[in-house]
């Protein structure tokens, strides 16, 4: 009896607490602090802070405002345009190319954190770059981003790899030879062999720079503990679902840009050019892993920009793809931007029924109706692809015709007959691997199934998750498997790397696809050193790979974002993540936007 | 009793060596190679080698008898199901590949935020259920007890995430009563706040199901000829609930309360996703789906001690609120 009254005040007391919510409970302001706060949501949680080991979008959305690298992109420029960020200038490059000279920008300042003496960020130095890179090569950090940005090219460091899996403790003092600071502002990179895309990489956040004391006090939990030269700093635990990032004090004097695409500055995002940047105090992050809070909550105005869930979409986008009325007279604002990415179905090479019957390739890529595809899983966010270089890339062919990525029937039946020759007879049942186990998946492996069902094909669909997914294509056990690609860097060679036969698995190549014409040009191409003089190498490549159809190509993904009008200056990089700098949030909602909370 | 005490816990040890050796077959043995994901796209196979062997994962799989037999202990012990017991039992979990956290600070701040979600949910949803099952069995066949029986069943056919789905879309989203979502970094009364809807709809949404089965323990219980004689002696209809009935029927109430009492620490999977609340829920999903071994194998060991210390907490209990039970 007694356990029964405690345990029934207890309840009672909770219940009360709880249910008083309502009579309380008023929804937050956005405004009335006095600060200009950014409040931007994610979508997944972040895997860490460590800026040599950042490889997933949402730890770079947050770390990008933290951390600088020695180059960036021009936020507002189409075609991507490097310019420098942390270096004075771009690097001086020597005529054999395996030696450059980068100066680093003078009065550049990290953040104040007690690792410093005194607490006070001190200045850059190119020393500080050089500790970075050896913690990106040290195999005790397992940064996932070695083997694409240095790996085999500094003379030197994959031999301190090497050493730092030997001993127990990595001495960071210990030299490599092709990373030298001759003085605190110059930084000296000597390559085993010309690098043409390095200067990409040195824009990439995991170059970005780490200063001795903050590594000395922290040691591995840098993870947890970003301390950069950008200009927002870590107020929190990022962690938990709700941070802040606010302003870095010691931020240098730096200036919106003053150049845009005609297109962008004709949507006034040149107002501000000339004045200094960051213009907003604090950015107040959440992390919202489900769409429907995360739809909500920007409705209700709690977050300034997101992306359109799919089962909001059609409700919020017109059938003539326009922001419905009533959410534009609420304020909000849609942009529609394509991004550089592609989106496949990938045929195995080595595979004999698909890798060694081109007709029959080619055939199923006939029969597949890609703007059903496209309506049905991606609300009309996508475009029939001519080719693997998708739009935002130079090399990208506006007016480029694939004869296979068009909806023809009848030619794809004429051309399975003259597969089912080549195979001797009727083709077996074939297997598509689907990375993922969900509703959606599902939907769109059955939605392939029935494709080539139409055509006269019979597919086995396998759904696994992603590790086992990517433990089959290693060993090259797929038939046919659907995968897509995002771009690293603007330049075609980062799509066309993955016809490339010496990279075919456990390699990027995961269709195993080989042609000796195709791989000399390959080579060809990227020993130029202007990316224009590689563009026509780039085409002749692409007219092979359309030809011999290793992929069956689905889309080309057109991102739709919506912001609410008080965010200004605000427009998607796919290749830049600190963007917030350039962000500025005006005052309050507008009293119609608060009607829902 | 100390006997008994000791007796079960030395049971636990093989069932937890058992589990853990079905966690390693499952995911080491059978499962992806976790290198992969660790080493990053560009990665070539002598990097994911030498990865491999940083990692520890080219040690062999199991322990090599001929090397007992040739005397060479280190060798004998030097394989990865050793490593993996010897880092179990001794609670050594490491790091999420993953996340790049410890474990063990995983769990710390991951299971405040779970139980402060759970726990209350729990408590106010057993006491609800009991004392809704137990006017049922007082007020048995009449209106309240029939409608009572009918909105269980109507609670127990709406799915859970149908409940979460429109209880945020309107109590939260459309009516403002309640935050969309969220968590303080702080622990403190704004906690409240933030919880009260996942903990409302938590205790909603296991309400039909907990008086459906309570009523027909309790009702169970006042068939019995013990309550008769009670009522026919004259003792008052409430002393007959709480003084006899709710005391017979807490074997199968115990029962069905201590086993649920692991999960409360595995947090809710889907109210944390719904509200943001940085809990265990996702954790073990998150981390069966990238192939995070660590936390799969900490998650899995874990719970499972936990869930056995609660079975036996059960056994324990039932010789505490039932005299007729003898612990041998």
């Amino acid at each position: 009896m007694k356990i029964w009254l405690t345990l029934g005040v207890l309840a009672a007391v909770l219940l009360g607490l709880f249910l008083s919510v309502p009579f309380y409970y008023r929804p937050e302001g956005t405004g009335g602090t006095g600060e200009m706060v950014r409040r931007a949501a994610l979508t997944a949680k972040i895997r860490g802070l460590d800026p040599q080991d950042i490889g997933d979008t949402t730890s770079s959305a947050v770390a990008g405002q933290i951390f600088e690298t020695l180059y960036t992109y021009a936020y507002l420029e189409r075609p991507y345009r490097l310019i420098p960020q942390l270096a004075e200038g771009m690097p001086e490059i020597s005529a054999d190319g395996k030696k450059y000279t980068i100066k680093i920008r003078p009065g550049v300042y990290f953040a104040d954190d007690p690792a410093f003496p005194g607490g006070r960020g001190r200045e850059l130095t190119a020393g500080d770059f050089i500790l970075a890179w050896k913690r990106m090569a040290d195999i005790n950090n397992r940064s996932t981003n070695y083997s694409a940005i240095f790996a085999g090219y500094v003379e030197g460091l994959d031999e301190f790899r090497e050493y730092s899996a030997r001993v127990d403790e990595v001495d960071y003092e210990r030299p490599v030879a092709g990373l030298r600071a001759p003085d605190p502002r110059t930084l000296e990179i000597t390559l085993t062999r010309p690098h043409n895309f390095l200067l990409y990489w040195l824009a990439h956040l995991p170059t970005a720079p780490v200063a001795r004391e903050v590594l000395e006090r922290y040691g591995r939990d840098l993870v947890n503990h970003p301390v950069g030269t950008g200009p927002f700093k870590l107020a929190g635990n990022f962690r938990s679902n709700r941070f802040s990032l606010v302003r870095n004090k010691n931020f240098r004097r730096e200036f919106y840009p003053d150049r845009a695409a005609a297109e962008l500055a004709e949507r006034g995002l040149l107002e501000d050019a000339g004045r200094p940047i960051p213009f907003i105090d604090r950015i107040e992050w959440t992390i919202i892993e489900e769409s429907q809070p995360y739809w909500l909550a920007f409705l209700a105005g709690k977050i300034d920009s997101a992306g359109i869930p799919k089962d909001s979409f059609d409700g919020v986008i017109t059938p003539a793809r326009a922001l419905s009325p009533e959410l534009a007279a609420r304020g909000v604002r849609l942009i529609k931007a394509e991004d550089p990415s592609i989106f496949y179905y990938g045929f195995n090479m080595d595979d004999p029924v698909v890798g060694k019957n081109r007709p029959l390739r080619q055939a199923m890529s006939l029969a597949f109706d890609r703007e059903t595809y496209i309506e049905t899983f991606l609300n009309g966010r996508g475009r029939i692809p001519a080719g693997p270089i998708p739009p935002m890339i130079p090399g990208f062919r506006e007016d480029r015709v694939n004869p296979y990525t068009r909806y023809d029937p009848a030619r794809a039946r004429a051309l399975l007959a003259e597969a089912e020759e080549i195979a001797g007879g009727e083709i077996p049942v074939l297997k598509l691997a689907m990375p993922g186990t969900d509703t959606e998946v599902r939907q769109q492996g059955e939605f392939f199934r029935i494709q080539m069902r139409r055509l006269g094909l019979e597919v086995e669909v396998d759904y696994m998750t992603w590790p086992k997914f990517q433990d089959a294509a290693k060993t090259r056990s797929h038939q046919i498997f659907a995968l897509g690609w995002l771009a690293d860097y603007p330049d075609a060679q980062n799509f066309l790397l993955l016809f490339y036969g010496p990279n075919r698995s456990p390699g990027p190549n995961t269709s195993n696809y080989q042609n000796p014409e195709f791989d000399a040009l390959y080579e060809r191409a990227i020993a130029i050193p202007e990316p224009e003089g590689r563009i026509p190498l780039y085409h002749r490549m692409e007219d092979i790979v359309i030809e011999d159809c290793p992929w069956l190509l689905t889309t080309y993904r057109v991102v739709y974002a919506l912001y609410h009008d008080r965010l200004k200056n605000y427009y998607p990089n796919d290749f830049l993540s600190g963007t917030m700098k350039f962000q500025k949030v005006g005052s309050d909602l507008p009293n119609s936007l608060k009607l829902n909370n | 009793m100390l006997a008994y005490f000791i007796r079960r816990i030395a049971y636990l040890i093989p069932i937890l060596v058992g589990i853990s050796l079905i966690t390693f077959f499952l995911f080491r043995v059978v499962g992806a190679d976790p290198v992969d994901r660790v080493a990053g796209r560009y990665a070539t196979e002598e990097q994911k080698a030498e990865l491999r062997r940083q990692l520890g994962f080219d040690r062999p799989l199991w322990p090599r008898p001929g090397r007992l037999l040739a005397g060479d202990f280190p060798g004998f012990a030097r394989n990865q199901l050793f490593s993996h017991l010897y880092s179990t039992f001794t609670f050594r979990f490491g790091r999420s590949e993953q996340y790049r956290r410890t474990i063990s600070e995983m769990i710390r701040t991951g299971a405040g935020p779970s139980l402060s979600l759970t726990v209350p949910a729990f408590i106010i949803g057993l006491f609800l259920q009991i004392t809704i099952a137990m006017l049922c069995a007082f007020k048995q066949g009449r209106l309240f007890d029939r409608t009572v029986v009918v909105l269980s069943v109507f609670g127990i056919s709406v799915p859970y995430l149908a409940l979460i789905i429109f209880g945020q879309a309107y109590l939260a989203g459309r009516w403002g009563l309640f935050p969309i979502y969220g968590y303080p970094e702080k622990f403190g009364f704004p906690v409240v706040v933030y919880l009260a809807l996942p903990v409302l709809l938590g205790v909603a949404a296991g309400l039909g199901s907990g008086v459906r089965f309570y009523r027909t323990v309790i009702l169970d219980e006042t068939r019995a000829d013990y309550v008769r004689t009670a009522r026919a002696k004259g003792v008052g209809e409430g002393r007959v609930m709480f003084g006899h009935v709710l005391k017979n029927a807490l074997i199968p109430i115990v029962t069905q309360v201590v086993v649920v009492i692991p999960f409360l620490f595995l947090g809710s999977l889907l109210l944390e996703r719904f509200f943001a609340i940085p809990g265990l829920g996702f954790m073990l999903v998150d981390a069966v789906a990238s192939s995070d071994w660590p936390v799969i194998n900490a998650l899995t060991f874990v719970s499972s001690v936990i869930y056995l210390g609660a079975l036996l907490l059960t056994d324990l209990l039932y010789a505490l609120v039932d005299p007729r039970v003898t612990l041998k």
